[in-house]
């Protein structure tokens, strides 16, 4: 095609592979090269990798830390029950310094159903400044007085990198751009796409076709998040599965995408509390825990009031805490 | 499509005209590994078409959060809402109506939706000054025949309601001219009306409210319990349709439901979650196929006898409701007492 003869082509491909084998051998990671390591050096690769709070620590501790960078983590919920409010959070707080135990980075979020309001993150945002200056007060450091410095409501809102996909076709676009950007912007850890399901939920008279392109979509969402050690978080909606004797809420999109995500969070009402299901974890157990959204974000639920003992006369709520303490 | 425009390799390009492919939807619509069989190219080659397809479709969109946030610009930025014509209801609602979005509004009967609906399309026909949008209002009957004395009672009675507005502005407005009534029965008229007569004229820019009163009746007598697969298909089919067209033209759409009493509340059991929080027994009708269309969820009520007892309400017995905020991504679920009057309807503080 470029007009030399096949023995020149040849002899200019052996000349590149032997260049890229030398880079290879010289840098210990290189997408698309293969890598021998054992099993441990992997482990403890692993728990060496990052966390992103959530500022809700009963989620972060079942979580085993928080959401990890170089995985998958899906939000299922039926609307209204924090998904985004969740994914707005953890744009967030992926920015905080390390010196208050985060990891520094940038995020990207794809909105795909609109859902994504300024203001409220800006109320986040102001929030978790907050509480970094609490800390940073308390302490009295100079690394976490000079963190402070830049890590303003400016500066967050400056590092999230907001792209708005109106159907399926310009998502698949967007994943496409996604590793030239996230090259070009490298100190991005974190990747929301608030929702999956959304655009792929009306439109597909043909659900092979579906179920093909959202694997396309996985798997290179998988390769996104290990390139760039960054976090994938996902939301997805419920969907109604008629079952014999009764329907239940599962999931959308089916059982083939369920294996995309490596972390499966489902966020639920129990009449007015919200709970979240961890549902699939490599390492964590199963287990439920409740959640609260206030002004200042995704939060713990605070302990209930002390109330009156079965007797009904009222103890002292110090003596009662106590008691609960020994128990 | 001329694909010799694009930066592209030319036997790549050969390949595209040879596989007879048309666009870059239909590119986008192959995973890489149907386009690698498709087009008889290496995994590299299609990488890269798909980058530069990607690339034509999608530069400049990407847009920073300060960005968003310092965008005073009113034809665009995210801090414009809809005024509901009433200072508490839009404290409430943090200004009104988001504008690109389905915006649901769901209650029993005689509690107000009608009388809401019929005051945004009077508050969407004032300058933006005032929390309008300079533009007319689709409103689309199912079910009922259009409330035209309701509303000229209305129209009669703005200077009332917007004392904030001069007088002069209000009687400058001819609000019967910009309100166009549609009705619609059943499903294939409300398809036709939704693509055609609303497309038209929101493009003519002669409208930027569409209204839909309600959206229970269309599915309440065509669907038996056995075809909730249909039914499903329906309501995600016309969610994405009018959330497409919100988008598109910046309009908000407002969707009026109807609500079930909840006779029984199912167990909890491993798997099932429930849909909403029960705690009202009562639930928009259309279940979570709708509820995930919706950017915004509003109920509103008749007060019980007890509430109408104490404080507020008893200064205006008979006609207090509540509109509450279910979810919305930028509200907590919060709540205000309203009433409806001769003007309109107003919130109590």
């Amino acid at each position: 095609e470029i007009g030399i003869s096949k023995e020149e082509a040849l002899e200019a491909l052996q000349v590149v592979r032997q260049a890229c084998h030398g880079d290879a051998a010289r840098t210990a990671e290189g997408s698309g090269t293969t890598r021998k390591c054992t099993a441990l050096e992997l482990l403890e690769e692993e728990q060496a990798q990052g966390f992103i709070i959530t500022f809700c620590s009963a989620l972060d501790n079942i979580l085993g830390g928080g959401v990890q960078l170089t995985k998958i983590t899906e939000i299922c919920g039926a609307p209204g029950v924090g998904k985004t409010q969740l994914c707005m959070q953890l744009a967030v707080d992926v920015q905080i310094p390390e010196c208050f135990g985060g990891v520094a980075g940038e995020a990207v979020f794809i909105d795909t159903e609109g859902s994504f309001m300024v203001d409220r993150v800006v109320d986040i945002a102001t929030a978790c400044v907050q509480h970094c200056q609490l800390i940073a007060e308390a302490h009295q450091e100079e690394d976490h007085l000079k963190a402070l410095e830049t890590f303003c409501l400016e500066s967050i809102l400056s590092h999230i990198y907001y792209f708005r996909c109106r159907d399926y076709i310009e998502l698949l676009a967007q994943v496409y751009l996604l590793p030239d950007f996230l090259s070009e912007h490298s100190k991005v850890r974190l990747v929301i796409v608030d929702g999956i399901a959304f655009p792929f939920r009306h439109d597909f008279e043909d659900l092979s076709l579906r179920t093909r392109l959202l694997n396309g979509l996985a798997q290179q969402l998988i390769i996104i998040a290990n390139d760039h050690k960054s976090a994938v978080v996902l939301t997805n909606q419920m969907t109604t599965r008629v079952g014999q004797s009764q329907s239940i809420l599962v999931p959308a999109l089916g059982e083939s995408w369920g294996h995309a995500a490596t972390v499966r969070l489902i966020f639920h009402w129990d009449n007015s509390r919200r709970l979240a299901t961890l549902y699939k974890s490599p390492s964590q157990k199963e287990s439920t825990i409740p959640y609260h959204i206030t002004s200042h974000g995704f939060r713990d639920v605070q302990p209930p009031a002390v109330t009156q003992n079965a007797e009904g006369t009222e103890m002292n709520p110090r003596k009662r805490a106590r008691r609960e303490e020994e128990k | 499509m001329d694909w010799d425009q694009f930066d592209l390799n030319p036997k790549v390009i050969a390949a595209l005209k040879k596989a007879d492919i048309k666009s870059i939807k239909e590119i986008l619509n192959f995973s890489g590994a149907d386009l690698q069989r498709l087009m008889k190219l290496s995994s590299a080659d299609i990488q890269c078409l798909l980058k530069t397809v990607s690339h034509m479709l999608r530069r400049n969109s990407m847009l920073t959060a300060l960005q968003l946030y310092q965008d005073k610009d009113h034809l665009t930025s995210q801090h414009q809402k809809l005024s509901l014509g009433c200072s508490v209801l839009d404290n409430l609602l943090k200004g009104g109506i988001p504008l690109v979005g389905i915006t649901e509004l769901a209650g029993e009967s005689s509690a107000g939706k009608t009388q809401i609906s019929l005051q945004l399309c009077l508050c969407v026909q004032y300058p933006y000054k005032y929390g309008g949008l300079e533009s007319g209002a689709v409103y689309i009957c199912t079910e009922d025949v259009f409330p035209s004395k309701r509303l000229q009672q209305l129209i009669d009675q703005q200077h009332k309601l917007r004392a904030d507005i001069p007088a002069e502005i209000i009687q400058k407005i001819k609000f019967g001219n910009s309100i166009f009534v549609e009705h619609a029965a059943d499903l294939d008229t409300f398809h036709n009306c939704v693509t055609k007569r609303i497309s038209l004229l929101l493009t003519r820019g002669m409208v930027r409210l569409v209204v839909i009163d309600s959206i229970a009746a269309l599915f309440r007598c065509e669907f038996g319990v056995s075809d909730s697969v249909m039914k499903a298909r329906y309501l995600q089919t016309f969610g994405a349709q009018l959330h497409s067209l919100s988008t598109r033209f910046r309009t908000p759409i407002m969707c009026i439901n109807q609500t079930l009493q909840i006779l029984k509340v199912q167990p909890f059991f491993y798997g099932y979650f429930p849909v909403t929080r029960a705690d009202n027994r009562v639930l928009p009708a259309l279940g979570i196929t709708w509820a995930n269309q919706l950017l915004m969820r509003l109920m509103v009520s008749r007060i019980s006898q007890p509430e109408q007892s104490s404080g507020v309400a008893s200064h205006h017995p008979g006609s207090v409701r509540t509109l509450r905020v279910v979810f919305a991504p930028h509200l907590p679920p919060s709540s205000c007492y309203y009433t409806v009057k001769l003007e309109g309807v107003k919130g109590i503080k």
